[in-house]
């Protein structure tokens, strides 16, 4: 009995001082100023650069290794990164070819030459489309016919077809390059055992994938943005809320991605936080389908065009926090014009009368609309901006709307498919920073969900619906091989006219990203825009930008 | 050795063993009862893992869509659905998960890092374990105190303010309580964690062998490890528990009233022994048969608790898991966790039993 008694005397001692210990330890490495917490809601699904397709993913990867090209930190720039300069083209833009810097290895001393870049590279046309989150389907195998290093120092890709914005591709995740004793050519890796060596300036020395994520210096690192701390520990959460609590306690020194615009200005006025808005590239806007009535009638997708009043939405819903959209391209990318505000000058209720009078509907007999929408995957708001809509499009007097909701996973699909939805809401982020990501995918192929062209198998464009279909693929077939920017701009300025025109996408708003931070975070003041840690208009994290004050240290 | 494998030793050969003992000295009914439930938890799991098999399936969705998103192409999804399987017959997808039922290898997740489902439990299950076995004692011990001291005072001051916090303790929302606990531990006073297991830099240094963190801290004399572990487990360990002592208080508290009208108990009374020995020592002893039910029953209420903590707390167990995958209708991952909640509620309600048999002799003999 009194032996029962002097261990659980002994354990509650052990406990108590342990509590105590870690108090203490606590608040001393919560002032480290050596190491940094950024906590994310977003997940990791691949970090196989021959497989990840989503942005969290990406910007670990290209923290982890470095591609030929890169995006200089803040900005949509193009700069070398492992090649030695922005490579040359040859005169038809099929053939691109750069040049391997010297001395470039992994964090474990493998030494990376244009020959192993290349074997490496070629994961993506070979394993890479049997993959399951599948990048290369998007980003390589329709552009890339070989990737070859006729050298030592050389890589030469051949294309399929001439890209004005090749480069661009080649900046992004996929194309970095990845070590081979983690990455074999002939398997995904979705999820590699740590330490993760790269040719970047961090490595992944442990990983946890429900937990957290901690990167250090790569050793072997030769380039221009070297680590300024000496731990970067990445904390998944689960819960948006959870987050913001976290960042507001001091759990973690920065929040990125993703709180919610409530969260957001509530979180303006805590003390000791600081918040950074990225002109982000994330758009929303409604899909209508061009094969289903009632919206392939041409006049009902006017009509709902001149309806939306996108300021309502921005500022009741948002407060202000996202900015209206005119054009599916944001502005700040090449070429981008507000074209639904000089066409339709929205909201304009006398004109959606008119156009839907013209398709014989009226306020006896009015237009009867199914409008569509995740209830969770773009946010707890957005029941609430659907509504808004709902309601601006019933203000014409001549449109009866029923909303309906639909969870993601089965939404998606239906929605993609294009045989489901006549109306329907759809978000969409950008891969690389050009126009065409933004009108391409919503052109070609079912234009996912629009039917502007019915998908055809092996085919980059598929078949227009229509005549006007027909001429937009072609401009826009005409810029995406276009090498010069003055032409390009001109292209898309007519590409987004005739989009407008024809109304298969109405686009809503772009919402900003926003990164959360504590004061004693810094960003870099050499390059563009420290105030969101640099991250730019690309919505790239690079961390080597990063530094941590603690007052006293 | 796998932290899964190493866990299942810890928990499993002192269940074995106890189940032994009792197994051995019961009786032949105890023996057979014993016996009979073992065989019956067999198509209990099979019958719940088809029924959730086939629910899957019914539900509109699909996991392939779901996880690429806008930017999966129709060949795209019907490639990937190829690999994963996702386009057999029906009957071949059921084939193939009774097998992987058997073998309790439930094969790759559909989605994220299509990781073996064996893999992402063991680093999930552990994290569950370790919030729901202090929040069960927390549990315990507050309402079996509680229910003991309000049916000793029945009538008083203490007799109401135990049955109001029954019930409204019991009626509060998990996640309302969570955030309240946050905000005012975490965010106002800035004495406790917020969510996780560890501090981010602690856990950095803390060697994991069975992923139950307070073990491996424990065993590897990392102290500020277990401190930190200690501390982040008190949030939600007093959100999951004080919602289920309620009924423990209420379920307590009437059976005690009950048993210290029995006429043993007046006898003994009239023989002056202490009330405090009546209370503790003879009332509440009879009293606890139906508590010792209602904990086996709890099980299931506890596992969907830590579902909603686990969320709030962003406390990376099972629950927070099923969550997800049946957001992103990753079929055999929720299968997977169905059956092994199934087999854990089935396990424990025979544990109680056991117990039962040990604490009511009526039982064994």
């Amino acid at each position: 009995m009194k032996s029962k008694k002097m261990l659980v005397v002994l354990i509650s001692v052990l406990v108590l001082a342990s509590l105590v210990l870690s108090a203490c330890q606590s608040k001393s490495t919560a002032n480290d100023p050596s190491v940094i917490v950024i906590g994310t809601t977003d997940k990791i699904a691949s970090l196989d650069a021959a497989d990840a397709y989503s942005t969290h993913d990406w910007e670990v990867i290209e923290n982890v290794s470095n591609g030929l090209v890169a995006w200089k930190p803040g900005t949509t720039d193009l700069e070398p990164a492992l090649a030695t300069d922005l490579g040359t083209v040859s005169d038809d833009g099929l053939v691109y070819t750069f040049t391997l810097k010297d001395g470039i290895k992994f964090g474990d001393g493998t030494e990376l030459t244009a020959t192993l870049y290349a074997q490496q590279l070629n994961r993506l046309l070979t394993i890479g489309p049997s993959c399951p989150n599948d990048v290369a389907d998007a980003l390589a195998v329709p552009y890339i016919k070989s990737i070859e290093a006729p050298d030592a120092k050389t890589i030469v890709f051949t294309l399929t077809t001439p890209i004005a914005y090749f480069r661009n591709i080649l900046a992004t995740s996929p194309f970095v390059a990845t070590n081979p004793k983690t990455f074999p050519t002939d398997q995904c890796v979705l999820y590699p055992k740590a330490p993760i060596y790269g040719t970047g300036p961090w490595y992944v020395s442990q990983f946890n994938a429900d937990e957290q994520m901690v990167l250090e210096p790569n050793p072997y690192y030769t380039g221009n943005y070297k680590p300024q701390v000496k731990k970067i520990i990445y904390r998944f959460y689960s819960d948006a809320n959870t987050l913001a609590l976290a960042v507001q306690s001091g759990e973690v020194d920065i929040a990125w991605r993703m709180l919610s615009t409530d969260q957001i200005s509530e979180l303006e006025k805590v003390s000791g936080l600081k918040i950074g808005t990225i002109p982000g590239g994330s758009i929303r806007f409604l899909t209508l389908n061009l094969t289903m009535a009632p919206t392939d009638d041409p006049n009902v997708r006017k009509a709902i065009a001149y309806s939306i009043d996108r300021n309502e939405i921005a500022d009741t819903v948002f407060g202000g926090k996202v900015s209206p959209l005119y054009s599916m391209v944001p502005p700040g990318f090449l070429g981008a014009e507000d074209t639904f505000d000089t066409m339709y000058a929205s909201p304009n209720l006398d004109e959606a009368r008119k156009a839907l009078e013209a398709s014989g509907y009226s306020a006896d007999k009015p237009l009867e609309l199914d409008l569509w929408y995740p209830p969770e995957h773009y946010g707890a708001s957005t029941a609430a901006w659907m509504q808004i809509i709902q309601k601006q499009l019933e203000a014409t007097g001549e449109m009866k709307v029923t909303l309906q909701a639909q969870e993601w996973s089965t939404y998606i699909s239906a929605l993609t498919q294009g045989k489901s939805y006549p109306a329907a809401v759809e978000g969409w982020f950008f891969d690389y920073p050009d126009p065409s990501n933004y009108l391409d995918p919503f052109t070609y192929n079912g234009g996912m969900g629009n039917n502007l062209t019915a998908a055809v198998k092996g085919s980059t464009t598929g078949t227009p619906t229509n005549d006007t279909v027909a001429q937009l693929v072609e401009v826009l077939q005409k810029a995406d091989v276009e090498l010069d920017d003055t032409a390009r701009v001109a292209e898309y300025k007519q590409a987004q006219e005739m989009a407008a025109d024809l109304a298969g996408n109405i686009p809503l708003f772009f919402e900003a990203e926003h990164v959360i931070y504590r004061d004693s975070i810094s960003g870099n003041a050499n390059f563009n825009s420290p105030e969101t840690l640099n991250i730019g208009g690309n919505v790239f994290f690079n961390y080597s930008m990063l530094t941590k004050t603690v007052s006293g240290k | 050795m796998p932290p899964i494998t190493l866990l299942a030793i810890i928990i499993g050969v002192p269940s074995i063993l106890l189940l032994a003992y009792v197994f051995i000295r019961g009786t032949t009914g105890l023996r057979r009862y014993i016996l009979t439930r073992i065989v019956l938890t067999v198509p209990m799991v099979f019958i719940l893992g088809s029924l959730v098999f086939f629910i899957m399936r019914v539900l509109p969705g699909d996991p392939v869509s779901s996880a690429l998103g806008p930017k999966g192409t129709p060949e795209m999804i019907q490639q990937i659905r190829t690999q994963l399987g996702l386009n057999d017959p029906m009957i071949v997808q059921y084939g193939r998960f009774l097998g992987q039922m058997v073998t309790l290898k439930f094969g790759n997740s559909l989605v994220g890092g299509h990781r073996p489902i064996i893999d992402e439990m063991s680093e999930r299950f552990p994290a569950t374990l370790e919030l729901i076995i202090p929040a069960s004692i927390l549990a315990l011990v507050v309402g079996i105190y509680g229910g003991t001291l309000a049916a000793s005072r029945r009538k008083k001051a203490t007799d109401y303010a135990f049955r109001i916090y029954a019930v409204v303790i019991y009626s509060v929302p998990i996640f309302w309580l969570g955030l309240i606990l946050q905000l005012f531990f975490g965010v106002k006073l800035g004495w406790l964690p917020i969510s996780g297991r560890i501090d981010p830099i602690i856990g950095t240094t803390l060697q994991t062998h069975t992923n139950l963190y307070f073990i491996d801290s424990l065993i590897t004399g990392n102290w500020s490890a277990l401190g930190s572990v200690v501390l982040h487990l008190i949030l939600p360990t007093i959100t999951l528990g004080l919602i289920q002592s309620g009924l423990f208080v209420r379920i307590t508290r009437a059976n005690v009233i009950e048993t210290l009208q029995a006429d043993y108990i007046a006898a003994a009374r009239a023989r002056g022994i202490r009330e405090k020995v009546l209370i503790y020592g003879h009332a509440l002893k009879n009293a606890m048969i139906p508590v010792i039910t209602l904990i086996g029953l709890q099980v299931a209420i506890l596992l969907a608790g830590a579902v909603l903590t686990e969320t709030v707390f962003s406390w990376p167990g099972m629950g927070s898991y099923l969550v997800e995958r049946i957001s992103a209708r990753d079929y055999t991952a929720v299968q997977s966790v169905i059956t092994v909640f199934a087999m854990l509620v089935a396990l424990i309600s025979l544990a109680v039993d056991v117990i039962y048999s040990l604490v009511d002799p009526r039982v064994r003999y």
